[in-house]
C-alpha cells in the first residue's frame, strides 16, 4: 500500500526523540516513510520482535503490548493522581542566570506543552520574592481596615462561609516577555512568554468584603493589599477594579490554591499584572492615595526613552503567541499542522486571532472553538500545509475595544527597549529549512 | 422535652426566614478588629508618611547594622551585584539638585540601582522594616530602620555622614532624593478602560512590513537554557531541539 503523502502517513516510524537524527538521516526516514518497504528499511531490515516481522506492519499493534495482556493497577494506588511517567519533559523550571537565589525568582511555565487554556496547577508559572511557604489555613487571617466603618478580622472558616464565585482568568507576569524589549534572547516559548498562566478561581469578591466592613468610597479611594510571607508584599489596586471583578480567592481550578501561588489566600486581579495578585494576602486596607510600595517604586515601574519611569502601569494589554509549533521545537514532517496558541486581554474578551505565515505580510483569521471569556486565555487554531521552505510565523490578536497587538518596532517607537514591562508584541517564530523553530524578531 | 422538639425546630425555621430576608445575610460574618492587631499588622508607611512610627538612627549606627546584616548580600556599600542588583551607585550631587537622574538616559549604564529609581524616601522606609534583613525579615527596631535607611542614603549622598535620619527631618532628605521627579503615574496602564499608547492596525493583506529578520536566536545557544529535548512532550508533530553541551 504506497502511500506518497508524508501528511498521511500512518504511526511513526522514527523513535523518539527523532530530533537526535542528524538531518541526512531524518531525511532518509522521512523520504523511506513514504512506502510502505521503506519503513521496513527504515525500521532496519529484517528486524523482528516477537516472531512478527516489521514487514508484516507496525510491531506496536502486531506485538501486543503487556498493558493488553495482564492485570493492571488497582484504584487509589495514589490519593492524589499524578501525571504520566511519560510526561515527565512537561515541567516548570529556572533559566539558568536570571536570578541568584531561588526565593526571588521565576519557573516559566511550559506553555508548549499544554493544551486549551487552563494552567495545571503543579505547572503554573512561580514568581517569589522572599520564599513561599505552606501556611496553616487555621492560623490564617484576613484583617480589612483603613478607611471602612468596621475594621475586621476573617478566619478562613468566615471567608469560605462566604457567597462566592468561581471565575476563569488569566495571570501574566509584568515582566513576562521582558527581556526581548531590545533582541532575541531566549530559545523557547516557555522562557519568552511562561510567566503566564490560566485558572480558575473560586473566591468572594472582594466588593463583598468592603461592603461588610462599610468601605468609604467618597473621593478617591484605593486598596493596599499585604502578604503575610517574609516580603509581605504590597501592591495598591485600584479602587474600580476593587468593585468590580476583584476576587480574594482560596480555590484554583477545583481545589485549594497551591502554597507556590499563595494557599490559603490570594488576591486575584483580573487583567492586571500578577505582581498585584497578593499571596498569602493577609490584609486589605482601604485610604486615600496610591501607596507606593517597593514593587511600585523600584521594581514594575517601566523606563521611558525621557528617562521617566512609568509607575503603577498595571493593565495587560492584549497579547498573543504561537505555542505549536514555537521556538526550540523541530518539526517532524511536512505536509498538514495544527498551528494553535494563546491570546489574551486585560482589558476583556479576545475578539479575534489572526495568523500570518509570511512574517506580516499577510494574515488569516485564527479558528477559536473553545471559550471566550473576559481576561482569560483564549485558545487559537489554524491549518496550515509546510512545504518545507522557511516561514516566518506570527499571530496577532485583537480585544473587544479593538486594540491590535502591536509589532515590536512600534512598541519601540513609544517606548523604548529599555522599560522591562509589557512587552506585548507579536511573536515571531522561524522555522527553517530543516524544521527547527527559530526565536526571530522582524521589522 | 421531646414534645417541645417541634415547636424548637419551628422557631429555627422562622429565624432562618429572618435571616434570608435580609439583603446579605453574610453581612455580619467576621469580627472587628482590636487596636492591639490593627496595631501589630498595619505597617504600611505611605509618602506622606502617614504610618511612619516615631524614631532615629545615625548614618555611624546605620553603617555597624549594615556590616552585621546587609553587606553580605548588598555590599558594605550597597554596590554589590553579588545577589542582588546594586543599591547604590549612578547618582550625582547634580541629580540631587536636580530630582532626576542623569544617568537613565545614558548609554552604558551597567545597572539601574535602587537610588537612581527610587523617587519616596518612604519607600526605602518602609520595605527596609517589612522585608529585611533577607533571611529575618521584620527583625528590625524602629530606630535600626531609621539607621540602616540613613546609611543607605549617605552612600549616594543623599544625607552627610553625621547625619541622625528620624520622623521630625524625613520630609527634608525626601527632598532631596536623586529621582524624586523622575516618575510620571502610567494612567493608561492604570485604568482598565484606558486606550493603550501604543497602535497597530489589523492590516490583512500587502501590508506595509517588509518581513526582514533583525534579531534571530543563535544555534550555538541552544544549551543555554537546558537541553530543550528533555522539555518537550515525547510525542506528537514535533520534538524539542537537541542541545550539544547544555547546562
Amino acid at each position: 500500500m504506497p502511500n506518497d503523502s508524508p501528511s498521511a502517513a500512518p504511526g511513526r516510524i522514527l523513535k523518539a526523540p527523532e530530533g537526535q537524527l542528524d538531518t541526512a538521516r531524518l531525511m532518509a526516514a522521512r523520504t523511506a516513510r513514504r512506502s510502505f518497504m521503506g519503513k521496513a528499511l527504515a525500521m532496519g531490515a529484517g528486524a523482528t520482535a516477537g516472531g512478527a516481522s516489521a514487514a508484516d506492519g507496525d510491531p506496536a499493534i502486531l506485538n501486543l503490548p503487556e498493558h493488553s495482556k495482564g492485570l493492571g493497577q488497582g484504584v487509589a494506588t495514589t490519593g492524589y493522581g499524578a501525571p504520566s511517567k511519560y510526561e515527565a519533559n512537561v515541567q516548570r523550571r529556572e533559566s539558568p542566570g536570571l536570578t541568584r537565589v531561588p526565593q526571588a525568582s521565576v519557573s516559566f511555565c511550559p506553555l508548549q506543552g499544554l493544551f486549551g487554556i487552563i494552567t495545571p496547577n503543579g505547572l503554573h508559572f512561580e514568581r517569589h520574592h522572599q520564599g513561599w511557604w505552606d501556611v496553616d489555613p487555621e492560623q490564617h487571617r484576613l484583617m480589612v481596615n483603613g478607611l471602612v466603618k468596621q475594621e475586621r478580622v476573617f478566619t478562613m472558616d468566615d471567608l469560605m462561609r462566604l457567597p462566592s464565585v468561581s471565575r476563569i482568568h488569566f495571570i501574566e507576569c509584568g515582566a513576562n516577555t521582558g527581556i526581548e524589549w531590545n533582541k532575541v534572547a531566549l530559545p523557547s516559548v516557555q522562557y519568552t512568554h511562561g510567566m503566564l498562566s490560566c485558572c480558575e478561581y473560586t473566591g468572594v469578591t472582594l466588593s463583598t468584603l468592603l461592603d461588610m466592613c462599610g468601605a468609604d468610597l467618597k473621593g478617591q479611594r484605593y486598596v493596599l493589599a499585604e502578604g503575610a510571607d517574609g516580603s509581605s508584599m504590597t501592591r495598591t489596586i485600584a479602587m474600580k477594579n476593587a468593585l468590580d471583578d476583584v476576587i480574594v480567592a482560596w480555590g484554583m481550578n477545583g481545589e485549594m490554591l497551591r502554597p507556590e501561588n499563595g494557599y490559603p489566600l490570594r488576591l486575584v486581579v483580573p487583567g492586571v499584572q500578577g505582581v498585584s495578585w497578593v499571596k498569602y494576602l493577609r490584609r486589605i486596607e482601604v485610604g486615600d492615595q496610591p501607596y507606593f510600595t517597593k514593587d511600585e517604586e523600584v521594581h514594575y515601574v517601566d523606563l521611558m526613552p525621557d528617562g521617566l519611569h512609568r509607575q503603577f502601569t498595571s493593565v495587560q494589554e492584549c497579547k498573543s503567541v504561537i505555542t505549536t509549533p514555537s521556538g526550540g521545537q523541530k518539526l517532524l514532517d511536512r505536509g498538514y499542522h495544527n498551528v494553535s496558541g494563546l491570546a489574551w486581554s486585560g482589558r476583556g474578551k479576545v475578539k479575534r486571532v489572526d495568523v500570518s505565515f509570511n512574517a506580516g505580510r499577510s494574515w488569516r483569521t485564527a479558528r477559536i472553538d473553545g471559550p471566550v471569556l473576559s481576561k482569560a486565555l483564549t485558545r487559537f487554531n489554524i491549518d496550515w500545509v509546510w512545504d518545507g521552505s522557511p516561514v516566518v510565523m506570527q499571530s496577532r490578536a485583537i480585544d473587544e475595544t479593538g486594540y491590535v497587538q502591536p509589532r515590536i518596532n512600534q512598541l519601540r517607537a513609544v517606548r523604548g527597549t529599555r522599560s522591562i514591562y509589557h512587552n506585548n508584541a507579536i511573536q515571531s517564530w522561524r522555522v527553517a529549512e530543516s524544521g527547527t523553530v527559530y526565536n526571530v524578531q522582524t521589522t | 422535652m421531646r414534645t417541645q422538639r417541634p415547636f424548637v425546630a419551628a422557631l429555627l425555621a422562622l429565624s432562618a426566614c429572618a435571616a434570608l430576608a435580609q439583603a446579605k445575610p453574610w453581612s455580619a460574618i467576621g469580627r472587628a478588629a482590636t487596636p492591639a492587631e490593627i496595631k501589630a499588622w498595619d505597617i504600611d508607611v505611605r509618602a506622606d508618611f502617614k504610618g511612619l512610627p516615631p524614631g532615629k538612627g545615625s548614618v555611624a549606627q546605620g553603617e555597624l547594622l549594615w556590616e552585621a546584616k546587609c553587606a553580605s548580600c548588598h555590599g558594605s556599600f550597597g554596590e554589590s551585584n553579588e545577589v542582588f542588583t546594586p543599591l547604590v551607585g549612578g547618582t550625582t550631587r547634580a541629580d540631587i539638585e536636580r530630582g532626576r537622574v542623569a544617568s537613565l538616559t545614558a548609554a552604558g549604564v551597567p545597572h539601574r540601582t535602587t537610588l537612581m529609581k527610587v523617587s519616596k524616601v518612604s519607600t526605602l522606609w518602609d520595605y527596609i522594616h517589612r522585608a529585611m534583613p533577607w533571611n529575618a525579615p521584620k527583625s528590625l527596631s524602629t530606630d535600626e530602620v531609621y539607621a540602616a535607611t540613613a546609611y543607605l542614603l549617605s552612600l549616594a549622598d543623599v544625607v552627610p555622614a553625621d547625619f541622625t535620619l528620624s520622623d521630625k527631618n524625613i520630609a527634608e532628605v525626601q527632598k532631596r532624593l536623586p529621582n524624586r521627579n523622575g516618575k510620571v503615574f502610567g494612567h493608561d496602564l492604570w485604568d482598565v478602560a484606558g486606550k493603550g499608547d501604543v497602535k497597530n492596525a489589523a492590516c490583512m493583506a500587502k501590508c506595509p512590513v517588509d518581513g526582514k529578520v533583525t534579531s534571530a536566536f543563535p544555534d550555538s545557544e541552544w544549551g543555554s537554557n537546558g537541553n530543550l529535548a528533555d522539555q518537550n512532550r515525547l510525542v506528537g508533530p514535533l520534538r524539542g531541539v537537541v542541545a550539544n553541551g547544555s547546562k
